[in-house]
């Protein structure tokens, strides 16, 4: 495991296998995200792909299988523990706590004091509009501002890793537009790990790309190729 | 085995009416002989008793073991009957109440009160009643006509049945009248708590009979419901279940009568289970939302199970007051010491098992009882008092790993090393011995100071200790229940077996 | 205050109206019927008894706010807290003060311990298990009651002498009364605004809260949240055995106590909305009030103590039937 001292990718998830419940959710699932990057899963609906990612946050850990996360083995930790490690997290449907300001928001995901006053230059540089909300509670954000506010909190902590959940889903064509940018901004200084529907935004975003069928990763290469193979994309995501 | 041998044999028949007919037979016995056994168990139960202990079945004087334990049984399959109906409705249907002893207590106290402080005819305001609910209904609803005259013509029949016109009705009038006011009492805290959301239809439940409960005891209904000392009714049971005298044997008779409504019960739950509605009410248990977008109306099912259930409890309710030992409805029957009980037997039996809370109703019930009649002496002498304290040392320290064991994997697992299972087992071991020794050295000023000599314990003080003890037990290792562990465990066995020829069938 | 205001949900601006509505109409029903002084006795009494309740529906609520637990045991731990604060207070050979004051402690520090251990060796491996747990503390509180009964009797404990200076007399709207219900209102304000700093100005409160709506995402941000679980636990028993303790030199102590401040406090939890600490906190008052002015009413006029009993369940249920998730419930 940790015979390379510099290992090549950032995370290296290898054929793991996760049940929710008695249903075998994943049953083999290989991604390897080289640092710098930002990689996208695709896939169809209700193939895996937001499971893979709470497997390696540790939130539904796999019964078989390994993640390395800088070469350390991760599975089998408890969630925070991998987060403390580097990895920040966005779920999908854009999870906020509602209760919370937006301030308390960001400050919640502080791993050590201060975290949020050092980042706050880069945080409300990528999204303005969250320190004009500051003190709103959460649930008062509209959906586009809401994402922005899940993207920020995990930029509060030095994450090395993110994992982001449909950051697209349900936005404005616009906010669309902000929110790829954002992501190709912070991708500068962190290495990204995406779930997208969306094939044009993944397209436009990932440099590389994992394909998940049915719980079991099937394909994955540089987005470059992707592009091209029609026949592919066809088969396995049914977008022409 | 059996089984397998009836059916080849069936099999063979060649008319295919005949055989179809042996088939329902021969399903017939091998599904309920077991049950049919038990049965015929507790019908010859007093004489089992009597044989055994030497004592009389029917007794001129209210004494001897056989007809002690005929009435604690009568009480014990009673409470297996109200146990019954709560896992119906927290098993099968999802539903945590925990007013149910409403229902209980609402059986004893509607018919003793109607046969005990009635004593005028109401049919006629009865009759009215009922014109002005069809009239109501009539001028409210676009209720159809036909509906309507069924409705008035249904009500008419049975207020004329149930409400005599001359002062004072019979115990079956009462009790069917307790009957129709569950229904009412089910209908109307259905409406209003069926809305509610889980733990807020639990809490509301939870008040309404905590409200009956104070109402009940509080001395301002004295004069209904005899407020603390209840509702003493002595000789107004017909003579055929009152179970006092016990000379002409009607105490064995009005045990046979429990056992028959026993079986009623239990046979009129599995067959509401097995209906169409009872997989819908499973359904609802599993995924209510679900259950709502296939079509179904879920309030409906809930509200059905919800009567169901409350009906078997008012029952139970009337017959545990007939076998209560001071002949009294009392408060404590609304009490929550009721929906607790019920629930109790039901998690330790297997929550959603048809004979768990049977199982457990009876064990836990009549174990007390045993335990109750004897005196136990713990002498100091031959038992010791420092061996008794370093056994029960010892048995926390277990529970203590026990309940601890996920924290205390990692630690395990170091301690053992690669050695495998037994090198686990002896880590816990291990560990075992040195929190016991650790609780030895830490309570060994404690202990020698108590005073405790041949002391004669009396298990009453000691019951619901211990009872609570099992229960935590069970709640912690076994959640499944007794039961519904057993069933588990075969249910595992056989599909490993089935498993094991699959694989010996592909195997060349 | 302008901003609270503007941040509330539509539905629990009509529950605040709704609460100075009922409040008003309590205080007006009192003054007009029982006149000035007893009304105003009256309302004290219910104000100290809200507050007493509020000290066991406050950690019961925290508790299901966060763990999802229903807490039957909550009745208990005010048990024990009342009964081995009476215990030390007696047991030990010192002035009044230093023994009230490690009555207070050492029953405080106890029933957290028990808190901590129940929490982590029993709730903990329930958590997939929600309804075992909900029967779990009921189990639990019946056999702690067995315990209580088992070590210090069934008689009733008498009522201990608080330190002098707390033993004094005021007079209030006519009435003569001990320094010490000044005592318990107070404390229970303190621990009001305590626990609102708690939730509302530090990091532990903001986690809080957040758990509340979403444990699992809390732990994603690197959160040990289970820690945090075991410490509210601790919290709100500790809180519950205050008020035992803080009951012993008022009405002395009895083991049906925890069973009737239980109920209180679920029917409070309930009213406020389960796991609203607002809630419970208007809840409280609202409750205690209720009961106060339905005991003073069925005294003067219905000679029938069982109004005074049923009004806080009618209550409850009223709002129920109004508000199906409680006066500051999160509607689902």
């Amino acid at each position: 495991m940790s015979a390379t001292p510099t290992p090549a990718h950032i995370l290296e998830v290898r054929g793991i296998h996760t049940f929710i419940g008695e249903f075998h959710i994943l049953e083999g699932v290989t991604v390897e995200v080289p640092p710098g990057s930002i990689t996208v899963l695709l896939g169809r609906n209700g193939a895996g792909k937001t499971t893979t990612l709470r497997s390696i946050i540790g939130l539904a850990p796999p019964r078989a299988g390994e993640i390395a996360f800088k070469g350390v083995p991760i599975h089998g930790l408890r969630a925070h523990k991998i987060a403390q490690m580097g990895i920040g997290y966005v779920p999908e449907k854009r999870i906020i706590f509602r209760d919370l300001t937006v301030g308390e928001n960001l400050l919640i995901a502080e791993r050590d004091k201060g975290d949020l006053e050092r980042k706050a230059d880069f945080i409300f540089g990528l999204f303005p509009d969250l320190k004009r909300l500051y003190h709103l509670p959460g649930g008062h954000l509209s959906g586009g501002q809401q994402q922005m506010l899940a993207i920020a909190r995990a930029l509060v902590a030095d994450n090395s890793l993110l994992l982001i959940d449909e950051p697209s889903e349900g936005l404005a064509p616009v906010l669309i537009e902000h929110m790829m940018e954002a992501i190709r901004q912070l991708s500068a200084s962190t290495t990204v790990l995406l779930v997208e529907q969306n094939f044009q935004v993944a397209s436009q975003l990932a440099e590389r790309y994992v394909i998940i069928e049915e719980g079991i990763s099937v394909h994955s290469g540089l987005m470059a190729d992707l592009v091209q193979d029609k026949a592919l994309i066809t088969t396995y995501l049914g977008v022409a | 085995m059996i089984e397998r041998t009836v059916y080849r044999t069936i099999d063979r028949i060649g008319d295919p009416a005949l055989r179809r007919a042996a088939e329902s037979l021969a399903r017939l016995v091998l599904e309920n002989w077991f049950y049919a056994l038990v049965v015929l168990v507790l019908w010859q139960f007093p004489a089992i008793v009597a044989d055994l202990s030497g004592s009389e079945v029917t007794p001129r004087r209210p004494t001897g073991e056989s007809a002690f334990w005929q009435s604690e049984m009568a009480r014990a399959l009673v409470l297996a009957c109200l146990a019954m109906s709560y896992n119906l409705l927290f098993g099968y249907n999802g539903i945590i109440s925990f007013g149910h002893a409403l229902f209980f207590g609402a059986g004893g106290y509607i018919t003793f009160i109607l046969l005990a402080r009635v004593d005028q005819s109401y049919q006629q305001e009865a009759l009215i009643a009922v014109l002005a609910v069809v009239l109501a209904l009539a001028i409210l609803t676009r209720i159809t006509a036909r509906r309507l005259v069924t409705l008035a013509l249904g009500g008419v029949l049975l207020v004329l049945l149930l409400v005599p016109n001359t002062p004072g009705m019979t115990f079956y009038q009462a009790a069917a009248l307790a009957v129709l006011g569950s229904i009412g009492l089910s209908l109307i805290s259905g409406v209003v708590t069926l809305r509610l959301r889980g733990i807020y239809f639990t809490m509301f439940t939870l008040a309404l009979a905590e409200m009956f409960f104070v109402l009940a005891k509080s001395g301002t209904f004295r004069n209904v419901t005899g407020a603390e000392d209840g509702l003493g009714f002595g000789d107004l049971l017909p003579a055929a279940l009152n179970p006092t005298p016990t000379g002409d044997g009607s105490r064995l008779q009005m045990y046979r009568v429990t056992i028959v409504f026993f079986v009623i019960v239990f046979l009129a739950i599995r067959r509401y289970l097995n209906s169409p509605v009872g997989r819908v009410i499973v359904a609802i248990r599993e995924n209510e939302e679900r259950a709502r977008t296939i079509g179904y109306n879920t309030f409906f099912y809930k509200l059905l199970t919800m009567i169901f259930a409350g009906v078997i409890a008012t029952l139970s309710g009337v017959l545990f007051v007939i076998w209560a030992t001071d002949k009294r409805v009392h408060p404590e029957m609304l009490s929550l010491k009721f929906t607790v009980d019920p629930l109790l037997h039901t998690l330790i039996g297997g929550v959603g098992t048809l004979t768990g809370p049977v199982v457990a109703a009876l064990g836990l019930i009549l174990g007390e009882t045993y335990l109750r009649n004897e005196t136990f002496t713990l002498e100091t002498e031959v038992l010791g008092l420092v061996p008794l304290w370093q056994f029960a040392v010892g048995l926390i320290a277990a529970l203590l790993i026990l309940f601890l064991r996920r924290t205390l994997r990692p630690a395990i697992h170091r301690l053992a090393g690669d050695g495998g299972r037994w090198s686990v087992l002896g880590a816990y071991l291990a560990l075992w011995i040195v929190v016991s020794a650790a609780g030895l050295v830490a309570g060994g000023q404690v202990v020698p100071d108590l005073d405790l000599q041949d002391e004669v314990f009396d298990v009453s003080d000691l019951w619901d200790l211990f009872l609570g003890i099992v229960f935590v037990i069970v709640v912690m290792l076994l959640p499944h229940g007794i039961v519904g562990t057993w069933n588990r465990f075969w249910i595992t066995r056989r599909i490993r077996r089935m498993e094991r020829a699959l694989q010996r069938e592909k195997a060349p | 205050m302008q901003t609270y205001w503007t941040n509330l949900t539509p539905q629990h601006r009509r529950s605040w109206l709704l609460v100075v509505v009922y409040v008003a109409l309590l205080l007006a029903i009192s003054w007009l019927d029982f006149g000035y002084n007893t009304a105003g006795q009256t309302v004290f009494r219910g104000i100290l008894l809200g507050m007493l309740v509020f000290l066991v529906a406050s950690g019961l609520s925290l508790i299901f706010g966060l763990l999802d637990v229903l807490n039957f045991a909550q009745g208990a731990f005010l048990l024990i807290g009342a009964y081995v604060g009476y215990d030390i207070y007696h047991s030990l050979d010192a002035s009044v003060e230093v023994r009230f004051l490690a009555a207070i402690g050492g029953g405080v520090l106890l029933v957290a311990a028990i808190g901590a251990v129940m929490e982590a060796g029993l709730i903990r491996p329930l958590y997939e298990r929600p309804i075992f747990q909900i029967v779990l503390t009921f189990g639990l509180a019946a056999i702690f009651l067995d315990f209580v009964e088992r070590i210090y009797g069934r008689n009733p404990k008498q009522p201990l002498s608080p330190p002098p200076l707390l033993n004094e007399k005021f007079t209030l709207f006519q009435q003569s009364l001990s320094v010490y219900r000044l005592f318990i209102i107070g404390l229970g304000l303190a621990m009001m605004i305590g626990v609102y700093i708690l939730l509302n100005r530090t990091r532990i409160g903001i986690i809080i809260r957040a758990g509340v709506q979403d444990p699992e995402m809390v732990q994603a941000l690197g959160i040990n949240v289970r820690r945090v679980f075991t410490l509210v636990f601790i919290l709100g028993s500790a809180l519950a055995a205050l008020g035992g303790i803080a009951l012993v030199p008022y009405q002395g102590a009895t083991l049906e106590m925890g069973n009737q401040f239980l109920i209180l406090a679920i029917v409070v939890v309930v009213i406020g909305g389960m796991g609203s600490y607002e809630g419970t906190a208007v809840a409280s008052i609202v409750v205690g009030l209720t009961r106060a002015v339905a005991e003073q009413l069925s005294l003067e006029h219905f000679d029938a103590p069982v109004l005074a009993e049923t009004s806080i369940l009618l209550l409850m249920i009223a709002v129920l039937l109004v508000q199906p998730s409680g006066l500051f419930g999160r509607g689902e």
